[in-house]
């Protein structure tokens, strides 16, 4: 096979970028190397320098590989796969800033951006502590560098390379376009796919840098966590660690809450939090980070909780790795609105994952020989995993590192002389770290069903065997291994969290009026009731503003929880702190997470689907088929929907949406006369008295109507369906939208009305996209319908009447072509719209005992008719109608929610954020001060 | 007995409780003939749509009925009536994950999940159509 040269390739390009791939791995791997032995004993400070220059070269050429990738991005680089998949021409400057992280290798690399720029800033702070630390950040980024090498070891790709020629992509070898040299002359290669349109906002642009500096956040804990381990310095390096722990509560909170504004202003999830695995993945190691950073506090002065701050510390950053191996490796499949794609890595991630844990664990051996030991032993159980049952060594491994960590509890780790007292800080903020690490399980239970059914499947045989000899159905299903999620997501969540959420919230309400030590429980209480009170009465307010039922118990105990977290917050900071901002930040903070909260529970618990429907012929549905989510809008009605009267106006197409105009008028109260007649539900009232109509009729009926038993006449024509109101003064649009996507499916997006005290929230269900389907005369599907004699069906606008029936006589039948035996039905039909009134007669025939079909077209009001059903008994007949397109109005389908209060949850997140903020200063301060003496 | 011991038993208590909470309340992904055996029993059925017979959804009788024929994993086809607005997509939908039980005799989903054509086979669609001009 001869070699083909190419024309206009940036080959060299491609080179360079697998040269500082390889080369930055190689450097991570000497950092490595130089920091482990500059740890070693006292410390060699020149095995120190030679790890900080392996690792510094090793930061410089990825932060190289990141702009060589800008560099191809911003030239139109098509002949790359990571490019032509993620960039387009018609991309603006921050979309092209964006589509860098559009793919997985782009997200690993700014994960390793991030651990970069925090490597260089700890370097740069000149610690006690960098050799160790700066080992495992080596060993950190040296696996990670392994995802982007991109090489072959037979058919297993190890690593995905991001500078991999289009035509090198193992699925387009062979094509006959890779055996021309001027390829990239061909109009595929002029422009590329483009990030997925669902992506291309500027959500995209701040929240995974902001996410992934989050995540990269952890790290350093981990780091130092191990390093304490290593050094036999328990409790040391948590005041160093303390920091960076609360930077990364605070960036990946932040992210978290961006993915969730995002969801809520961009996508149709239906709200901000849809405990989605992506969502969850990310919040698993921020609560984790959060138990351990207060830990971390605990501890500074003296040994109280060392395990459990590590344990917490160090799992937060192995959560990342194992939401980072959940979500990339297509483990999940389709439990999750976010499309997973299997790259292949899997098994890469796998190893990932389980090194990292085994090296938190057996660093919590205390012995050199035990932990030696330990580790050979893991390691031989993942590389017979490699040939031989994976699943089961996975299992026997995670054993082990049960057992070896309950072991190094026992024996190692150092635990408190004396136990803390019962009233004391350190207590309490130990109990609430733990809530948030049983928070943590249940997420991660609940997420991980996919991933636990994978596990089930080689143990099949043995679970089997026990349900025929125990008939337990739970080891059916463990035996079957097909556990699902249960559609109830909110409900599977929500009855562990709502327990856990209030207990932590009376912990965040309680705890900073206890002192370290020993606190006088009765002081403690006489502090504590002045917020209490308050939270109180401010919880009687809510519960008179809203309206909940019985079963919200649980519910409103965590509002009260939320209130009273606020109020003594607050009164912490103004009272016992004077309101000074320098130690203000745990305050601060809780408050931000007490509204939170608040604004959380509020808004969905008191969310209110409005857009029930209001026209369709409910006698036709089952009762469990009610409407009670959507409605639907005919083009040009006005329709009332909660306190609006909504019409949809028109849609027009803007680049790749098509908008839907809703707009809103306020809704003027019906004003009703003494002696006007209405009918509501087939019922005939007349008013007793001149009124104003209530929402609704049940709460006029009692007073203000008297029921008609029996309607005459004058009361069947004045009478009118009853309204509780009409349109009035326009006051806003609202353009909900779907996307055209052709890469993922067209998808719709909310468009939402921001009040100060609610949000009003919708998005398009259903909308026609393409035009209808129609016959060669322009008939759209005919659709059935069941009506009896003296009723009619609305088509279109066109009111549709069966007034009676009559049998064909002998005389007509000759007049319609019919046989003398054939019978006969005629059904006299009306047919009328505004000012136009015609009888049609459509004939019921069978001949033989077979149906004739007999069609009657109506041109001038675009209506067909067929007979397909006679039923003497019930006076009912079926009878197909078909409309012309042109009558047709066109139609939408939508959702529109009340949130109550969302905006306490965004100025919560923000408070929040400020608090942090204030909190990692502080430490940052005393970290410096501490260090100075 | 220590307090913290006090409290680690009630830790654990609690975990091995959700735990057992988690997948005991969990459905089952199971193929119709098993859904249709337990009526009332809420399931998760996976499959294909079946393309040979039309997709119903008529929002002028009610916006949230969707009726269409699924293809479970056992290749059993059976009418499902889900109990949503047609999703954007369902026509084009590579597998299909369906949650909800039998009643009367037929299924009633309340929830449903789509795979949809991922982007890498949109990929190897696009340069195909390269070879073509390519010749």
């Amino acid at each position: 096979m001869e070699e083909i040269t190419y024309n206009g390739e940036w080959i060299w390009a491609a080179q360079l970028g697998r040269f500082l791939v390889t080369a930055g791995f190689a450097a991570a791997l000497i950092g490595l190397f130089g920091y482990i032995k500059g740890s070693l004993g006292k410390g060699d400070e020149n095995w120190k320098r030679f790890g900080r220059a392996g690792f510094i070269i090793h930061g410089i050429s990825f932060l190289l590989v990141i702009g060589l990738i800008y560099f191809l991005i911003f030239n139109y680089r098509y002949e790359f796969q990571y490019v032509w998949k993620h960039l387009n021409n018609q991309m603006g400057t921050p979309l092209k800033i964006s589509c860098f992280w559009g793919g997985q290798e782009g997200g690993f690399l700014l994960w390793m951006f991030w651990h970069i720029i925090l490597s260089f800033l700890f370097i740069r702070f000149k610690s006690t502590w960098e050799a160790p630390v700066m080992a495992v950040m080596s060993g950190i980024q040296a696996f990670l560098a392994c995802m982007l090498l991109g090489v072959y070891f037979g058919d297993y790709q190890f690593g995905l390379d991001p500078f991999i020629l289009l035509r090198e992509v193992p699925s387009n070898i062979g094509l006959p376009w890779t055996r021309n040299p001027d390829y990239l002359g061909l109009d595929q290669f002029t422009n590329g796919q483009g990030l997925n349109p669902l992506l291309q906002n500027y959500w995209m642009v701040i929240h995974p840098p902001t996410l992934f500096l989050g995540f990269a956040s952890t790290a350093l804990p981990f780091a130092f966590a191990i390093a304490g381990l290593w050094k036999k310095q328990y409790i040391e390096w948590m005041r160093p660690a303390t920091p960076w722990a609360f930077f990364g509560v605070m960036i990946l909170g932040t992210g978290i809450l961006m993915g969730g504004a995002w969801a809520y202003e961009a996508l149709s999830f239906g709200g901000f939090w849809a405990w989605d695995p992506v969502e969850n993945s990310s919040l698993v190691p921020w609560l984790l980070l959060v138990g351990g950073a207060h830990l971390l506090m605990v501890n500074r002065n003296k040994v109280t909780s060392v395990f459990s701050t590590l344990f917490l510390i160090m799992s937060s950053f192995i959560f990342v790795v194992y939401s980072t191996f959940l979500t990339k490796s297509g483990i999940l499949g389709d439990t999750s609105v976010h499309s997973f794609v299997d790259s292949g890595i899997l098994p890469q991630l796998l190893v990932y994952l389980l090194a990292f844990t085994m090296l938190a664990t057996i660093m919590m051996v205390g012995s050199l020989r035990e932990r030696w030991t330990y580790a050979l032993v893991s390691v031989v159980m993942l590389v017979t995993g490699i040939f031989w049952n994976p699943v089961l060594m996975v299992v026997l491994f995670v054993l082990l590192m049960g057992i070896v960590m309950i072991r190094s509890y026992r024996r190692y780790i150092p635990k408190p002389k004396v136990e803390e007292e019962l009233w004391s800080r350190e207590f309490w903020m130990f109990i609430g770290s733990l809530i948030l690490l049983v928070s943590s399980i249940q997420i991660t239970l609940q997420t991980s069903i996919p991933a636990f059914n994978k596990i089930l499947e080689p143990f099949s045989g043995t679970f089997t065997s026990i349900f025929q000899a125990t008939d337990i159905q739970l080891f059916r299903k463990l035996a079957d291994a097909s556990f699902a999620p249960t559609t109830d997501i909110d409900t599977a969540y929500h009855l562990w969290q709502v327990p856990l959420a209030f207990l932590l919230m009376m912990l965040i309400a309680g705890t900073q009026w206890l002192k370290y030590k020993k606190t006088d429980f009765r002081k403690f209480l006489s502090k504590i009731a002045r917020s209490f009170v308050a939270a109180a009465a401010i919880l009687l307010i809510v519960l008179l503003a809203f309206d909940f039922r019985g079963d919200d118990f649980p519910l409103i105990a965590l509002i009260f929880a939320t209130i009273f977290a606020i109020t003594s917050n607050l009164d912490y900071w103004l009272a016992a702190l004077k309101g000074k901002w320098d130690n203000a930040g745990a305050s601060i903070a809780h408050i931000g997470f007490g509204l939170l909260l608040f604004g959380a529970v509020i808004s969905t618990g008191q969310k209110d689907v409005i857009s029930k429907n209001q026209i369709g012929d409910l006698g036709q549905l089952n009762d469990q088929l009610s409407n009670n989510e959507d409605i639907l809008l005919l083009q040009g009605d006005t329709l009332q929907m909660g306190d609006y009267f909504i019409s949809y106006r028109d849609r027009y197409e803007e680049d790749i949406h098509v908008k839907f105009q809703i707009d809103y008028f306020d809704k003027v109260p019906k004003a009703y006369s003494e002696g006007d007649v209405i009918f509501f539900n087939n019922m005939f009232f007349e008013a007793k008295e001149d009124h104003i109509a209530s929402r609704t009729f049940v709460e006029d009926m009692e007073e203000k109507w008297r029921f008609i038993p029996i309607p005459n006449e004058r009361h069947a024509n004045e009478a009118k369906r009853w309204i509780s109101g009409t349109a009035g003064d326009f006051r806003f649009t609202l353009e909900p939208r779907i996307q055209l996507n052709e890469q993922m499916g067209n998808a719709p997006e909310p468009d939402t009305k921001h009040f100060l005290h609610k949000d009003l929230y919708t998005h398009i269900k259903w909308g026609r996209i393409t035009p209808p389907e129609v016959d060669e005369e322009g008939y759209l599907d005919g659709r059935s319908h069941d009506v009896w004699v003296r009723d009619s069906v609305l088509v279109s606008n066109i009111l549709v009447s069966v007034d009676s029936l009559s049998a064909v006589t002998m005389q007509e039948k000759a007049e319609f072509r019919l046989l003398p035996k054939d019978l006969g039905i005629k059904v006299h039909m009306t047919l009328r719209d505004r000012g136009r009134e015609e009888s049609i007669q459509p004939l019921y025939i069978v001949r033989d005992s077979i149906i004739v079909p007999d069609m009657v077209t109506k041109e001038d009001w675009g209506l067909r008719f067929l007979v397909n059903r006679f039923d003497p008994a019930e006076k009912k007949i079926n009878l197909t109608i078909w409309e012309h397109e042109s009558i047709r109005k066109d139609f939408i389908v939508m959702q529109a929610v009340v949130f109550p209060q969302i905006n306490v949850l965004w100025i919560g997140c923000i408070v929040m954020i400020i608090g942090t903020t204030l909190a990692v200063r502080h430490r940052i301060k005393l970290a410096r001060k501490a260090r100075k003496q | 007995m220590k307090k913290t011991h006090i409290v680690l038993i009630i830790l654990i208590a609690v975990a091995v409780g959700a735990l057992i909470g988690t997948y005991t309340s969990s459905s089952e992904s199971v193929g119709f003939t098993e859904a249709f055996a337990n009526p009332g029993t809420e399931y998760k059925v996976s499959g294909q749509l079946d393309r040979s017979q039309p997709v119903i959804y008529d929002p002028q009788t009610n916006v949230e009925l969707t009726t269409f024929h699924l293809v479970d994993k056992n290749n059993t086809i059976r009418e499902v009536k889900l109990r949503k607005a047609k999703p954007t997509g369902l026509e084009q939908s590579e597998s299909i994950d369906l949650y909800g039980r039998v009643e009367n005799g037929e299924f009633i989903a309340t929830e449903m999940l789509m795979k949809c054509p991922s982007k890498y086979n949109e990929n190897n669609h696009s340069l195909e159509t390269a070879e073509a001009i390519d010749r």
